[in-house]
């Protein structure tokens, strides 16, 4: 099923540019699965899907940056990743969230946000689509 | 030490980062391996420093270092631009880290 998913987004037709921020989307899935790996993986086979799953998030990066904007998908990413790592700490492994703790979470978001918006992009992939 | 770690890590991820660059220009073996050290490396950094820090407080800060790394690596050794808006984002990732250090 799970493969069955994968080629049905990749072959569908349709607005492409669509379809490759729904790539962005599911490589934020994979990043905060393997973030929960590192911290929660204790036997080889969580391991092995935890290095997995980081590979994965890496091609489909490359993937989603091949038809978007680069900066822009490093942005959309880097910030859902975060809120989505500390959502997650928080609501499924009980990790302590308080307000100041969430607004430094929000400035370091914004600055790494900003860092990356305000940085020229020097590779070729960048586009303007 | 977790947060000794944590900025280890983002320092090997910026080296890896400016690996996946180089590989881009000479396509070689030893620059892969490197690749892969580094981000492993980083990785294991910030999985030793998750048991004591809590998993999303790790990783923002984590992606923080790594992004100012690079940014300082670019400034320094590749010339890019030093202009007030970057270092001001600079200051502002740093500050949050150091808060989010010390309200843990």
């Amino acid at each position: 099923m799970f493969a069955s998913v994968f080629f049905r987004l990749f072959s569908m037709k349709g607005d492409i540019m669509l379809r490759h921020w729904l790539i962005v989307l599911i490589a934020v899935l994979f990043e905060v699965g393997w973030v929960v790996g590192l911290k929660h993986a204790h036997t080889p086979l969580a391991w092995i899907v935890t290095v997995i799953a980081v590979c994965f998030t890496f091609y489909l990066l490359l993937v989603a940056g091949k038809y978007l904007p680069v900066g822009t998908v490093y942005t959309v990413f880097a910030g859902l990743g975060t809120a989505g790592t500390v959502l997650v700490g928080a609501f499924v492994f009980g990790e302590s969230l308080n307000a100041i703790k969430i607004v430094l979470l929000l400035l370091l978001m914004a600055g790494v946000i900003g860092l990356k918006l305000v940085t020229p992009a020097s590779t070729e992939t960048e586009g303007d689509s | 030490m977790a947060w000794v770690a944590i900025i280890l890590a983002g320092f090997c991820e910026v080296f890896g980062v400016a690996m996946m660059n180089r590989f881009q220009l000479d396509r070689k073996l030893s620059t892969v391996l490197l690749l892969i050290i580094s981000f492993g490396v980083s990785l294991l950094l910030l999985s030793y420093a998750m048991n004591t820090v809590s998993m999303g407080i790790a990783y923002a800060v984590w992606t923080g270092i790594g992004t100012v790394g690079g940014a300082l690596v670019g400034m320094i050794f590749f010339g890019e631009s030093t202009n007030w808006r970057r270092i001001l984002f600079i200051i502002m990732i740093l500050t949050a880290a150091v808060g989010l250090k010390l309200a843990s």
